[in-house]
């Protein structure tokens, strides 16, 4: 009954007219990022951080932290809508987490002539997952951020090595490219002065290094240029296909129709896309596949899936919704990134002088609560925008590569720049750009280097006073039973690829298929 | 793709190396430090450590195991695709100390229109004129952003700065 009452609250604040007007913006900005295949909801989020500064110190009248971060939030949420429309329509995925949409939301559309089916099916999936999600966010956030108050260093740097060991140990990526990007974004946040001694670490000499190596310049290098080069490269290799793009009030009835055919599924993938959003590090694409692999695993029409099939679409589409949503739950209950864009976020609040974790639901009550209103108002705002503008929308794909390209990386540079006016940021973001297109091709994954990059410091500075606490001993993580646990656990994580391999070794190759016939 | 592979775990190596000789004073004690605290140096000595080690491994997976016999690049036409965005965006970036942002803004755009875009020269002219004055109205009028600029912008009449 208190959550009730402190959701009402919450949208009391999220219903404010700035706010709303901000949740708009937000929301539209989303839906073209998600639409432009060379710009992503990370690194439109990384972009639009110095804008969110400006209105959270409170220079617009009437906004505050609070609309800044439902503006950020809102791009997340468009973004996450936007991105399967040029999936399903031009077969070209706006966003990462769309691609699978590639195998039945394009079939839908082309092969069997539905595109209106295929686009309201994928929206109405997202938003009843979406929903599912925030309506879990609610129940449980507090519960967390209550029993994360009695957390000292020990548990903090327990959660930390815990939200680490998820993103080797649950990664889709080699194990051992995950280490090195992990431990590179540790190395990256530890540059400049150290927090506790005031020492000078990894600055070779140079004054503007002591301030440390931005987030948001590394993370709009890695996630915008980066893409951006990638895309390039693509140019000329797709081709872009022309459908209609027009929705009409039946497909509506009969997506709303299949939806109730699928609620099973839709419930069930929304629920556990929610609980794997929850971990660091996993957030919508992975979520996306999981959602696929589910919704065709318990089909009884397996054939189908490839050509069409609205499992195959409304599956992968409330998982991801649902991941996208949780990602905000380890962030605002315990102060860790469940996902890059989530990481973004999460880097706002700091610059916003707010310290995410526990301690938000106690000293910034308005603020979480207007947050989490937010995201039921956000969702239903995408929704109904996404109704009425897939035909604008979708014109975005067809303004020039010559215009749109360069416009991108001007947009880029001024949101690496203007955080901290620093020119330094812009060639960290240029820099970083050309690493982060090069470690994509080398499949090196980028979410351990944000996070860790975020977390860094954190987590040294946890360690450190836990060492400092226990007199050297490091048998202070052991010394309660909430962090033996959570230590125990990320240690059987960090095994757990490891396990993997050698069981993979261990059992017998399966027979060749000239030795089959040989058996035979 | 075996070399490209492990060339970048090289590389790897190499900048761990680099951030582990930084923070060689690990081994002595610092004066300052608390009783019981490891130091500034130990926390980015062993990330540098864990990550050349992680990468030392991923050069022996990549020199021992099968790897696409294709290279890191679809064909030369995808080379040139990346270094023409590359190039220009570097030397954009670069011309700020001396156009400002918002002159090599509009020579940057106007650029592509040319290079990319073959247009017609009033529609050159259009993107590079409308962008950067798009861009002075809703960072710098709307939301208080400044943006980089030289000593080119004072001889602008009335040009605030």
């Amino acid at each position: 009954m208190e959550v009730l009452g402190l959701l009402a609250g919450g949208f009391g604040t999220a219903l404010q007219p700035i706010n709303v007007g901000f949740l708009m913006v937000g929301v539209l900005l989303g839906l073209v990022i998600g639409v432009l295949p060379g710009l992503g909801g990370t690194s439109g989020v990384a972009i639009l951080l110095p804008i969110s500064v400006v209105i959270a110190r409170g220079d617009i009248a009437g906004a505050n932290s609070t609309t800044a971060v439902i503006l950020l939030a809102g791009i997340y949420w468009g973004a996450l809508f936007g991105g399967v429309i040029t999936s399903i329509l031009f077969n070209i995925p706006g966003e990462p987490w769309s691609v699978v949409l590639l195998f039945d939301g394009f079939p839908l559309a082309k092969r069997k002539g539905k595109p209106g089916l295929a686009l309201t099916s994928s929206f109405v999936s997202s938003f009843v997952g979406a929903l599912i999600a925030t309506l879990l966010f609610t129940f449980l956030a507090k519960e967390i951020s209550d029993r994360a108050l009695a957390f000292g260093p020990p548990e903090l740097f327990g959660v930390f090595v815990l939200s680490f060991a998820t993103l080797i140990g649950l990664g889709a990526e080699s194990p051992l490219k995950s280490i090195a990007m992990l431990a590179l974004g540790l190395l990256l946040a530890a540059v400049g002065f150290d927090t506790i001694t005031g020492a000078q670490r990894l600055n070779f000499g140079s004054i503007e290094l002591l301030a440390g190596i931005g987030f948001v310049p590394v993370t709009i290098g890695l996630f915008g240029i980066g893409e951006i080069l990638a895309s390039a490269e693509e140019q000329g290799i797709g081709y872009m296909e022309k459908i209609s793009a027009r929705l009409g009030f039946s497909d509506l009835l009969e997506a709303l129709a299949a939806l109730w055919s699928r609620k099973w599924l839709v419930v069930s993938n929304s629920v556990i896309g929610f609980f794997f959003g929850v971990l660091p590090g996993h957030g919508a694409t992975a979520a996306s596949f999981l959602g696929y692999g589910l919704a065709r695993q318990y089909a009884k029409n397996k054939e189908d899936f490839g050509k069409g099939e609205i499992s195959g679409i409304m599956g992968p589409q409330c998982t991801a919704d649902a991941a996208g949503v949780a990602s905000l739950v380890p962030m605002i209950t315990l102060g860790v990134p469940g996902s890059p864009t989530s990481a973004v976020i999460m880097a706002g609040l700091f610059v916003w002088g707010l310290q995410p974790g526990p301690l938000l639901f106690i000293q910034h009550q308005d603020f979480v609560w207007g947050l989490i209103a937010s995201i039921y108002v956000g969702h239903f705002l995408t929704f109904l925008l996404c109704l009425l503008l897939v035909p604008v929308l979708a014109m975005i794909m067809r303004v020039p590569y010559a215009i749109i390209t360069p416009f991108i990386v001007v947009i880029s540079i001024i949101g690496s720049y203007s955080l901290n006016n620093s020119l330094l940021d812009v060639s960290i973001t240029i820099v970083f750009g050309l690493i982060g297109y090069w470690l994509r091709k080398m499949k090196y994954p980028l979410a351990p280097l944000v996070v860790a990059l975020v977390l860094g410091d954190s987590t040294e500075r946890e360690l450190r006073k836990s060492l400092i606490a226990g007199a050297g001993n490091p048998g202070i993580f052991f010394s309660s039973p909430l962090s033996s646990v959570i230590m125990i656990l990320a240690v059987v994580l960090l095994l757990y690829p490891l396990a993997k391999t050698i069981r993979g070794r261990l059992r017998p190759a399966p027979a060749s298929a000239a030795e089959r016939k040989h058996a035979a | 793709m075996r070399p490209y592979q492990i060339g970048t775990a090289a590389a790897i190596v190499l900048i761990a190396a680099v951030a582990m000789f930084d923070r060689r004073d690990i081994f002595r004690f610092v004066v300052g430090t608390a009783p019981g605290d490891v130091g500034a140096s130990w926390y980015p000595f062993w990330a540098a450590g864990i990550m050349g080690l992680a990468a030392v491994g991923i050069a022996i997976r990549a020199a021992t195991t099968p790897q696409p016999t294709e290279g890191a690049f679809t064909g030369r036409e995808s080379v040139l695709a990346v270094v023409r965005l590359v190039v220009p965006m570097i030397l954009y970036a670069a011309s700020f100390s001396v156009l400002g942002f918002y002159i090599a803004t509009g020579v940057y755009m106007g650029f592509f229109a040319w290079y990319l875009g073959r247009y017609k020269v009033h529609w050159i002219l259009t993107t590079a004129l409308v962008t950067p004055l798009l861009i002075y109205l809703a960072f710098e009028v709307g939301f208080k952003l400044l943006l980089p600029k030289s000593f080119l912008y004072q001889l602008i009449p009335g040009f605030p700065l």
